[in-house]
């Protein structure tokens, strides 16, 4: 069987008016099928990029990736097939009705206009939108926004679904609602690639992960055996949180990033 | 091509969801046109006029309100809405053929001129003005008018998805702008100064109007609309084959 996500010295760099940034600088990626994948890092490491690039939103400068066994720069129609993304920024037309952008989605995928209002009623009633799926999307709060994103990452069933940030700024329920449903979406097979700035979100969820700094990957395997790597290297008496297998890989100093760990 | 249709269809439904955007599109030409006809219709009486063939002066005017209208390129400001908003990379992750969601927008476009244009025909009818080429040539108007607001639009599109910054878009419809003046608006072509002349001349928007023109006061003038035809299907040509181009590259 394929791999989910393979990526072999994948590089970006973004030229701009203001020099080059080179985003990401050779990283490698080997994620079996029916994982929930973790990529962690700090502000700007380049986990967005990577995304991105993973889900043909961007080209890739330098290597090669294949993502549900598809190769993302010689078929990427293949690629968004079987894919399903929410960016970062959860972008949704703010003029359309929560039912509107999801049927509009999936016809974009080829469905026929009735299976695309049983899939977008199924979808609404998953991420818990029924009641607001008739007015405007422009009245919705920023969780409400953040769900209907997931549920439009859904429409097509993705063999592999790539999640940027899909918590950040939800309230403490709101988080675990999608904590669930990253769950039960996983365990009927879909693969999950899920970047986050909460590494009690990575230790509750993630199978594996890797932490991504200044581009390059600095740690990986699964959270337990990140801390238990950790123990050993530094003697630890006691055993260590991801936060500090986070501290130690990044050399970013505890109080600094304090408020975004400690955040559950 | 189905994909076109679906998301233009959107586009649609959201013009009639906000019908308070479309106000300016028909008011300010009409405008226009009751200031500029006020003003100037002592001097060109329909009985003196040659060149207003026994219409009056309004009917002269208004090919430039109706292609003032087409020339607002909202298609363009709504996308570029939905870069800086991050929904065209939603729309960019389905396996659709990335032109379509600038064709979608197109046929929009194409679509809500045609409308414009005839409730702006239909207010300016009452007024004594007459399509000299009948119902025929109403209808070929309206393809015409509405192929022009597609090709400026289309250009106007380019723009944002070059420019990405709404901002420089709405910049960049000023600098159009002044195509739609260097024109044989007020006067006929041979009537202008000689730098005007020169100018209405090499703008293909002259050629437009003419044709646009023509169907008004003379009936079906062949080699003139032919001519309005051919700039707007060479330029919407030129403006397709930049925006596949262009789209394709987005990064
Ligand atoms: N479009 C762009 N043009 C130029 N530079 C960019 C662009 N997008 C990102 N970058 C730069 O690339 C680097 C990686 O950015 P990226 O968004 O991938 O980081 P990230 O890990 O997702 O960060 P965050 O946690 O803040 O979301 C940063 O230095 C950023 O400034
Ligand atoms: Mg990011």
């Amino acid at each position: 069987m394929s791999l989910a996500v393979e990526a072999v010295g994948v590089r970006k760099r973004y030229t701009g008016k203001d020099g080059d940034v080179e985003a990401v600088r050779g990283v490698d990626l080997a994620i079996p099928p029916g994982q929930v994948f973790g990529f962690l890092g700090p502000n700007g490491a380049g986990k967005s990029t990577m995304v991105r690039m993973l889900t043909t939103l961007m080209t890739l400068t330098a290597g090669t990736a294949r993502v549900a066994g598809v190769d993302v720069a010689a078929d990427p129609h293949g690629v968004r097939r079987k894919v399903g993304v929410a960016l970062q920024e959860a972008g949704l037309d703010p003029r359309q009705t929560g039912r509107e952008l999801l049927v509009l989605q999936a016809r974009l995928f080829g469905l026929s206009r009735s299976d695309a209002s049983v899939r977008a009623q199924e979808l609404l009633e998953l991420v818990e939108l029924t009641d607001a799926a008739d007015r405007r999307i422009k009245g919705y709060s920023g969780g409400m926004k953040r769900r209907l994103d997931l549920a439009s990452a859904l429409v097509n069933q993705p063999e592999v679904l790539f999640l940027d940030e899909p918590t950040t700024g939800l309230d403490p329920a709101s988080r675990v609602t999608v904590w669930d449903e990253v769950r039960r979406i996983n365990d009927q097979g879909t693969t999950v690639f899920l970047t986050t700035q909460y590494l009690e979100e990575a230790d509750q969820l993630c199978d594996r992960l890797a932490i991504i700094d200044g581009g390059l990957i600095v740690r990986e395997g699964s959270p337990a055996a990140l801390k238990a790597d950790l123990r050993t290297r530094t003697g630890l008496a006691a055993e260590p949180t991801l936060d500090d297998v986070f501290m130690d890989a990044t050399g970013r100093r505890r109080d600094r990033v304090a408020g975004d760990v400690q955040e559950v | 091509m189905k994909e076109s249709f679906v998301l233009g269809n959107r586009a649609i439904r959201e013009a009639l969801r906000a019908p308070d955007a479309l106000i300016p599109t028909i008011f300010i030409p009409l405008f226009f046109l009751v200031v500029n006809v006020g003003q100037t219709a002592r001097i060109f009486p329909s009985g003196g006029t040659p060149f207003l063939a026994g219409q009056n002066y309004a009917a002269f005017q208004l090919p430039s309100s109706l292609l003032l209208s087409a020339s607002f390129g909202s298609a363009a400001l709504y996308l570029v809405e939905e870069i800086e908003g991050g929904y065209f990379d939603k729309l960019r992750a389905t396996p659709i053929p990335r032109m379509a969601i600038i064709a979608g927008r197109l046929y929009a476009e194409l679509i809500k001129t045609v409308a414009i244009a005839a409730v702006m025909v239909l207010i300016a009818l009452p007024f004594g003005i007459r399509i000299e080429s009948g119902i025929l040539g109403f209808l070929v108007l309206l393809v015409l008018v509405a192929l022009w607001a597609v090709v400026f639009s289309g250009f106007m599109q380019l723009i944002a998805i070059k420019t990405r910054s709404a901002a420089a878009t709405q910049g960049a419809s000023l600098v159009f702008f002044p195509l739609l003046f260097l024109t044989p608006n007020f006067v006929p072509r041979n009537l202008l100064t000689r730098p005007m002349e020169v100018a209405a001349t090499i703008n293909p928007v002259t050629y437009i109007m003419e044709a646009v023109r023509s169907l008004i006061l003379y009936g079906f003038d062949w080699p003139v609309l032919g001519l309005g035809f051919l700039v707007v299907v060479v330029a919407g040509a030129l403006m397709l084959a930049l925006s596949v181009r262009m789209i394709n590259h987005y990064d």
